[in-house]
């Protein structure tokens, strides 16, 4: 995440007092250990691994040595990548950087959020979390001593690819005995958001067979491609189909088999048998003004490292409808 | 994925010379010790899955061993005629061992009067964790260049050996795991019977912790994790075979040793699975495992899974606890509850561990949950707290210097003061000397 600084509308040419600090608030992460055991050890029983190898230090005994994943978590380590279909959370802190001693305090602090996204939408505001802490609700400022710190959470959902860029408005009053002063800075923080899954689909229609009802049926199959740098699980794909239709599940919810686990890279393939549910054939079912019929969405939710959720919806899925 | 732990014997060998597919291959010998004999056991992959749990290993129940009982020690084929002791010198060579850099250590640990003399006997560097010094130390003794006691006599499998594991355990202890892969190649192939197995005794003459320490260190060196999951099932054959002696011969100390020695090498075989990335390989192995009740397998199951991201069957992880491990169960849900971002029940459980254990982990992820919701402040305070007691794992350093960046801009100061809190610390063999990366500086 690069980021820039603004010093919008702020003729005063000292520095400011409160200084804004972000971090991406992606899940946290297992550590990782490696134990090993302690040099000069006895050769003829089993000792326990050298302190120094495990990822904290127990009394209860809580660290399933020697395995690789321990319970302790770390804050993220870096930006990461950010993806379509993910919650982007960050959280911000402005912070009273004078000296304890200093003559002037720093009275209604607020930070303000918002998000540019690629496409038309523009710039959303984004709502602060949490609701009440510091005895003050989000939208109401806030007084720092010196060295204290006002930290706000905001969540986004990515949905488009490309340039986004996250604004953090901070702006306080700065007050000494005698004269008092409202001071405003902007920084900007850019971000590249990159597609997670790429879908394709493609809609057959079944032959009629001889015994069955002249109900029309569709099969729908979907790859699901994994195009991130991270292994993901899905967790479910879902239909969600228009009016006048029902569908069958024929990928693993319906057998109850593991949930595919994709590497990048990695595609799965998955499949639904969409059907028409009335009596009166066309009656209905609504067609397009060029003719198709429109089956509706395909929701696919998936989970990745430490729980990270994403979750995307396609466009309106068709079939072209021959007439009868 | 499963498929790796049952890729036949011959595929063990080195992959350098592709030509040779045309060919009819020779299967390459190269990593392949006397104790390999049994080869057929790793041709199923149902097999291959259970190998590694102690239970399947007693001679009662595997049928291929008793079989065709393998008396008879397989004989290495040392060349010239009589045992002689072997050679050691190509692992006293100066050039192996690299200097270590002074940079990343922090000024309050560089300046410390904590800082040991070049006097200090190994075992004392070991035990007041100055890793760093004690790595250094190892490598000046193997090379000759200590200024106390002769110089190391090439033959000397046992000094030599010591000194090399300190030396690499060591460097994986002050995060230069890097340069231990490097160092750790002057081994070449630790199956090598004409290097390695003594002509009269016929043991392996290198530490068995060694052993199971250079399969890492080579899987790193050559860039090839899988390599490690087919050493690590080369070490369990020959670990079984010495639960079968040990059995015989009615030695119950030997037979737990070596019985706990396969248990570790089967985690390690799973840790090595995440490595390369086949996390459902590895939950699959891990499946394949015995739980010894102590609460530890669950738990890395579960971890496991949460590190796939799949909740559902952590849970399902702690439901399998039983009441003697209820802290396990108490963390695998609270871990859970924080990939489902409720930070706030999580909390709540964090809270309710038993504040007079002292337990790192608990304080450590209890801020974590603090600062996901907005109470960074109090997450502050608690890691503070932690080191205020005493701890210092990197996780709780690097956290708390995270803490510091997001309060403050002048988190220099605040983080370099944190490492000179740090330096003043008791020293123990929990490491002492810490990196600029802990600190973030």
């Amino acid at each position: 995440m690069s980021h820039q600084a603004y010093a919008s509308h702020d003729p005063v040419k000292e520095p400011h007092s409160v200084s804004v600090k972000v971090l991406r608030l992606s899940q946290p992460s297992l550590v990782t250990q490696y134990p090993v055991d302690p040099p000069f050890s006895p050769p003829t029983t089993k000792s326990q691994p050298a302190p120094a190898s495990l990822a904290y230090k127990s009394a209860s005994n809580t660290n399933p040595d020697p395995f690789l994943l321990s319970p302790i978590l770390n804050l993220p380590v870096s930006f990461g990548s950010a993806y379509v279909g993910e919650t982007f959370s960050c959280t911000l802190c402005a912070n009273n950087d004078l000296p304890p001693d200093a003559a002037k305090r720093i009275r209604d602090v607020r930070i303000e959020a918002e998000m540019k996204t690629p496409g038309l939408g523009g710039t959303q505001k984004l709502e602060l979390g949490p609701a009440n802490i510091h005895g003050a609700t989000p939208a109401g400022g806030v007084d720092l001593e010196p060295g204290g710190t006002l930290q706000r959470i905001v969540g986004f959902d990515l949905k488009e690819e490309g340039n986004h860029v996250l604004a953090v408005t901070v702006s306080y009053s700065e007050a000494t005995e005698t004269s008092g002063r409202t001071r405003t800075f902007r920084k900007l923080y850019q971000f590249i958001c990159k597609a997670s899954l790429i879908v394709r689909t493609k809609v057959s229609a079944l032959e009629p067979s001889a015994n069955s009802s002249s109900y029309r049926k569709w099969v729908l199959e979907a790859q699901l491609e994994n195009c991130s740098e991270d292994v993901i699980q899905l967790e479910k794909v879902v239909l969600d189909v228009e009016e006048g239709l029902g569908y069958q599940d024929c990928n693993w919810l319906s057998d109850g088999d593991k949930k595919p686990v994709l590497h990048p890279g990695e595609i799965e393939q998955v499949c639904f048998l969409v059907q028409e549910k009335g009596a009166d054939a066309d009656g209905g079912l609504r067609l397009t003004t060029d003719g198709r019929l429109i089956f509706g969405v395909l929701g696919i939710g998936w989970r990745g490292e430490m729980g990270c959720r994403g979750f995307l919806s396609t466009g309106k899925l068709g079939a072209r409808i021959a007439a009868r | 994925m499963s498929d790796l732990l049952s890729t036949p014997p011959q595929d063990q060998g080195h992959r350098r010379n592709k030509a040779s597919i045309t060919r009819a291959t020779r299967p390459r010998s190269s990593t392949k010790g006397p104790l390999d004999a049994d080869n057929g056991l790793l041709t199923s992959p149902a097999a291959s899955a259970s190998q590694l749990s102690p239970t399947l290993m007693s001679p009662a129940r595997s049928p291929s061993n008793t079989a065709h009982p393998r008396q008879a020690p397989p004989s290495p084929t040392p060349q010239l005629g009589e045992a002689r002791p072997k050679d050691f010198a190509f692992l006293l060579q100066p050039e192996i061992y690299h200097p270590l850099n002074l940079q990343n250590i922090p000024p309050a640990f560089r300046n410390s009067q904590k800082q040991p003399g070049p006097e200090v006997p190994i075992d004392q560097l070991l035990a007041k964790g100055h890793f760093r010094a004690a790595a250094i130390a190892a490598a000046q003794e193997l090379t000759g260049s200590v200024i106390n006691g002769s110089s190391i006599d090439p033959h000397d499998a046992n000094r030599i050996f010591r000194l090399l594991y300190t030396r690499l355990a060591c460097l994986t202890l002050i995060d230069a795991t890097s340069l231990a892969a490097q160092e750790a190649k002057a081994l070449e192939d630790l199956n090598d019977p004409r290097r390695y197995i003594d002509d009269i005794t016929n043991e392996h003459l290198a530490p068995w912790e060694l052993r199971v320490l250079h399969v890492r260190l080579q899987a790193l060196g050559f860039g090839d994790p899988r390599r490690a999951v087919m050493s690590y099932h080369d070490l369990a054959r020959e670990a079984r075979e010495n639960i079968r002696k040990a059995s015989l011969a009615h030695d119950n100390s030997a037979r737990e040793l070596w019985k706990s020695r396969l248990h570790e090498l089967g985690i390690k075989v799973a840790g090595a699975l995440i490595e390369m990335d086949d996390l459902s390989g590895a939950a699959h192995h891990l499946g394949s495992l015995r739980d010894r009740g102590d609460g530890k397998l669950a738990l890395s199951k579960a971890l496991l899974w949460l590190h796939l991201g799949d909740t559902r069957n952590a849970k399902l992880c702690a439901s399998q606890c039983s009441e003697d491990t209820e802290n396990v169960e108490k963390i695998i849900l609270a871990l859970c509850d924080m990939a489902d971002s409720n930070y706030e029940l999580a909390l709540q459980k964090w809270q309710e561990f038993d504040i007079m254990a002292v337990d790192e982990m608990v304080g450590v992820n209890q801020a974590v949950c603090l600062i996901y919701l907005g109470r960074i402040q109090e997450g502050r305070t608690i890691l503070e707290k932690l080191v205020d007691s005493g701890l210092s794992s990197h996780t709780l350093l690097f956290n708390l210097s995270t803490t510091y960046e997001l309060c403050s801009e002048r988190n220099r100061l605040l983080k370099g003061r944190l490492s000179e809190k740090v330096a003043n610390m008791e020293e123990s063999p929990f490491g002492w000397e810490k990196t600029n990366a802990d600190f973030k500086l």
